[in-house]
């Protein structure tokens, strides 16, 4: 797989402009809820994200082909330097990059430089813009706790000398950070850490998300919040031309064989329209209105052919596979689970009861019942915090406990969960035994209530749901008034720390929804931090995860499958684990 | 005539005012609270904290409120919590495909139910009566939902007559092209209930004494039906009418979000779900000044209808 990964590559060849890209072709694809802007300082929301891959450019960006993920240069020259130590980092920005035109500049021609790149890091840092990323760099930089708090809750200075991100040269940025991390590069391959111009947003100050400017290879040409968005080729982009070597996916054959040596992008014109609706979703691919689509859960059983014993074994249905249209599939980076509240009286703290009545409820849940009913097949159990496909994933770990409901009654009535004569069982002091389960409002939220309620009733625990919009039940969690809810958690960047960080307990009432305190969890994730991805980092992770398995703060829950289809015309497509979009990559030949 | 008028507009300034505390206190107690939507996966209590006084969600009730006020008096409702738009461009973008879609739903269904409402009152009793009014039981018990997900998928899908959805920048295009389907849904979905109505309304006319009067006097059926029965039972009609008008701005929600329409039923869905108070602020206000306008405007009607109506 490594082999692989070194063998595909992009390169750039000439850092000239030149627009390839044919503006008669448009690609016309959906998103499934509303964006809400697009400055990357400001939106965290992956409909947004989406948007804004295609028009900034990060330092470092995602190789098209490779898997696992590989980073790769994408404005710098080569992937940095770093220090021995791991807290130096030197990037080296290739010259010749421009932004779009925008007003801003004058009429002038505006070339990238590393100071736009500290600039727009620094943005994530500034008090007054309250971004939604400033956890993955707070603290993160030298001396840039000192500039924050000097800022006080107005403007940073961005003008301050500040060790932390520094410009050595008009192509040269050099962050240093407070502490070892090896790992800190994915977060810079994040669109959120794409470039800005000053200017621009100076100029655009009351109104950032709607003007974004950038050096990527579109640019925005129409917004409609909420409806519609339209972007067009950018035509200053650099030449980028696509030069891969297939791995083994027969998909990488395809890619390379539509698009090598054609330069980047191929299609000038994107129409992305919001669509939430699965019914005029799905129709409107089948009529040809949307070039690619997800499947709708509704549409899952007559698009696929799903093998009863392996679910996961499909293939497209016969009257879609007749029309040449593709299908592509991956597991998502991605876990869902349920928390209890540790500091709650009734279902936290670390006695041997507690840590019992929480084990039987995840023995009664069955996973596999509800991947085959409201997943329809498409999932997999979540075994190990790390999912698939990120930097430190176990996949001979088994986190889900059997499902054993009879076995989870025994352990209940082993540590004192006697059943009163009203057939519900009570605590070891014998107090009523109530849980409240907070859950959405959805139809979906109802069938997993279903399965929530047969779990309970089995156990003889009486469960009630608290409904609620994610807002207001984030809120009463914060406020510590949840006893369990559910989450998904996607990969920001593909290396273990971003999951494990969940549990940590400096992150309680903040990532760490659950409010999970373990000293040596936390010892053990600190020292991971010291470390690469490797396997002395491994072990730690492994060591974390039977902490987690034997407290049982969470419920693991299962990683969904993710299905794309794309008509036949549609060329270069293979879906990528962490870039939200492969728009740059695409033809149509129609 | 003028008296009255001005004695309204004078009493719609306490009507407003209750809107707006109604309005700001159902808000602060089950708006939900954005910033923990805007602070995305970063729920610091620093992060949360600083977004709350971004919004100005930290000052004391009382300036909240008298902040809502300058906005009314104003009429600038500032910008979206959630994509920092100005809230007056997101509502005039959206004001016009919404009152294209409701509009022409409103004409062509008032058009078609009072016509058809006239012809079986005209004949009741009859066969044609009992058909149509079976039928319009019948059309009232299915939810509007089936018509859209049933209308999108045979007559665009299946029969390919119209594009599953979608809106374009030209009025022209959008009424040749993308409106049709909506609005034909739209219409069968408000036609059973406007028939049965106006039909209950013409058979009550039709039963006064006048009418007989009429008949006796030898006046020919059209006369008596056009030029007595329809200009009494229209105030009923021009009553429902007009307190309809104003949630012609609300637009159509399930019908937008089927159809790809950016009207503003699409967007107070998407406001409330991001609990995003500014927008929600404007939609309510303006859909209240237009409420009582029309309220108004009906009684105005109501006299020139019938003189015989006293405004006092």
């Amino acid at each position: 797989m490594n082999q692989h990964a070194l063998l595909a590559t992009l390169a750039a060849l000439v850092l000239l402009p030149a627009q390839a890209a044919d503006m008669n072709k448009v690609l016309r694809v959906a998103l499934n809820a509303p964006e809400t802007g697009f400055d990357p300082a400001k939106v965290s929301d992956l409909y947004s994200s989406t948007v804004t891959e295609n028009i900034f450019d990060p330092l470092v960006t995602y190789d098209y082909l490779a898997r696992p993920a590989k980073l790769i240069p994408n404005t710098v020259s080569a992937l940095p330097t770093i220090s021995a130590d791991g807290k130096v980092y030197t990037f080296r920005l290739k010259p010749g990059i421009f932004f779009a035109a925008d007003p801003a500049f004058k009429g002038k021609k505006r070339e990238l430089t590393a100071a736009d790149y500290a600039y727009s890091i620094k943005r994530h840092l500034d008090p007054s813009i309250h971004s939604p990323w400033s956890f993955l760099v707070d603290g993160r930089f030298v001396g840039g706790n000192e500039l924050v708090k000097a800022a006080g809750k107005g403007t940073l200075n961005y003008d301050a000398p500040l060790e932390g991100i520094k410009v050595l040269d008009k192509y040269t940025l050099q962050l240093t950070l407070t502490t070892t991390n090896f790992n800190f590069l994915p977060i810079l391959a994040m669109p959120a850490f794409g470039a800005v111009a000053r200017e621009v947003i100076e100029a655009n100050r009351d109104n950032t998300n709607a003007h974004p400017v950038g050096t990527g290879p579109y640019l925005l040409k129409e917004w409609k919040p909420g409806s519609r968005i339209v972007l067009e080729a950018n035509p200053g982009f650099r030449k980028l031309v696509f030069n891969a070597t297939p791995g083994n996916d027969p998909v990488d054959k395809a890619v390379v064989q539509a698009l090598q040596g054609k330069t980047l992008p191929q299609v000038g014109r994107i129409e992305i329209s919001v669509i939430e609706e699965e019914q005029p979703l799905w129709l409107s691919f089948l009529n040809r209105q949307l070039d690619i689509s997800g499947i709708p859960q509704a549409a899952l059983q007559s698009a696929l052919v799903i093998d009863p014993k392996d679910p996961l074994k499909v293939r497209l249905a016969e009257q879609y596979a007749r029309q040449g249209i593709q299908l592509q599939r991956q597991l998502l980076p991605e876990i869902t689970f349920h928390f209890f509240n540790m500091q709650d009286p009734v279902v936290g703290g670390d006695s041997k009861d507690k840590i019992a009545l929480r084990r039987a409820i995840a023995m009664a849940f069955p996973v596999s019942e509800t991947i085959a009913s409201i997943r329809r097949g498409q999932a997999v159990p979540m075994n190990y915090i790390v999912p698939a496909g990120v930097a430190g994933h176990n996949p001979a770990f088994r986190g889900t406990p059997k499902y054993d409901p009879a076995a989870a009654n025994a352990l209940l009535d082993r540590f004192g969960y006697r059943v009163a004569s009203d057939g519900y069982r009570t605590r070891p002091d014998g107090k009523p035994l109530a849980i409240e389960l907070a859950c959405g409002t959805s139809a979906l939220d109802k069938q997993w209530n279903e399965y929530w309620q047969k779990t309970f009733d089995t156990l003889k625990i009486r469960l009630s749901f608290k409904q609620g919009k994610w807002n207001e039940l984030s809120k009463a969690n914060h406020q510590g008034k949840l006893q369990m809810w559910g989450m998904a958690w996607g990969a920001d960047y593909p290396d273990g720390e971003n999951f494990m960080q969940l549990l940590y307990g400096k992150n309680a009432g903040d990532s760490n929804a659950a409010d999970f305190k373990n000293t040596d969890y936390d010892r053990l994730f600190e020292a991971s931090l010291k470390l690469p991805h490797g396997p002395e980092r491994n072990q730690l992770y492994d060591a974390m995860n039977k902490i987690v398995v034997a407290q049982q703060p969470w419920i693991f829950g299962d990683i969904r499958m993710r299905s794309t289809l794309a008509h036949r015309y549609v060329k270069g497509l293979k879906l990528h684990p962490l870039l939200g979009t492969s728009w740059r990559y695409l033809d149509l030949q129609k | 005539m003028l008296a009255y008028i001005v004695r309204r507009v004078w009493q719609m300034v306490p009507t407003l005012f209750g809107v707006m505390l109604l309005l700001f206190v159902l808000f602060n107690w089950v708006g939900g609270d954005p910033s923990y939507i805007l602070a995305g996966k970063n729920l610091s209590a620093e992060a949360l904290a600083g977004i709350r006084q971004q919004l100005g969600l930290d000052l004391p009730l009382p300036q909240q409120f008298l902040i809502f006020v300058r906005q009314v008096l104003t009429l600038d409702f500032g910008t979206s919590w959630s994509t920092q738009q100005p809230v007056s461009a997101l509502l005039h973008s959206r004001i016009g495909p919404s009152l294209l879609l409701t509009g022409s739903i409103l004409l062509l269904g008032t058009v078609l139910a009072i016509g058809i409402a006239a012809l079986v009152a005209y004949l009741r009793g009859s066969v044609t009566d009992r058909l149509v009014t079976l039928i319009a039981t019948c059309a009232m018990s299915v939810s509007a939902l089936v018509y859209i997900i049933a209308g999108q998928y045979w007559l665009a899908f299946k029969g390919g007559w119209f594009p599953i959805m979608g809106w374009s920048d030209s009025t022209l295009d959008n009424l040749l092209h993308y409106l049709p389907l909506p609005l034909l849904l739209g219409v069968i979905v408000g036609l059973a209930p406007d028939i049965r109505f106006y039909r209950s309304c013409f058979v009550e006319e039709l039963s006064h004494d006048y009418v007989r009067t009429a008949r006796a006097k030898g006046l020919s059926e059209p006369v008596i039906m056009l030029k007595h029965v329809l200009r009494n039972a229209m105030i009923p009609v021009v009553t429902s009418l007009m307190m309809s008008l104003p949630y012609l701005m609300m637009g159509a929600m399930l019908l937008e979000t089927f159809f790809g329409i950016p009207g503003m039923g699409k967007e107070v869905v998407m406001a409330v779900e991001r609990s995003d108070f500014p927008v929600i602020k404007a939609i309510t206000i303006y859909i209240a000044l237009a409420t009582m306008l029309f309220n108004l405007l009906t009684d105005i009607v109501y006299k020139l209808i019938d003189p015989r109506v006293q405004l006092h």
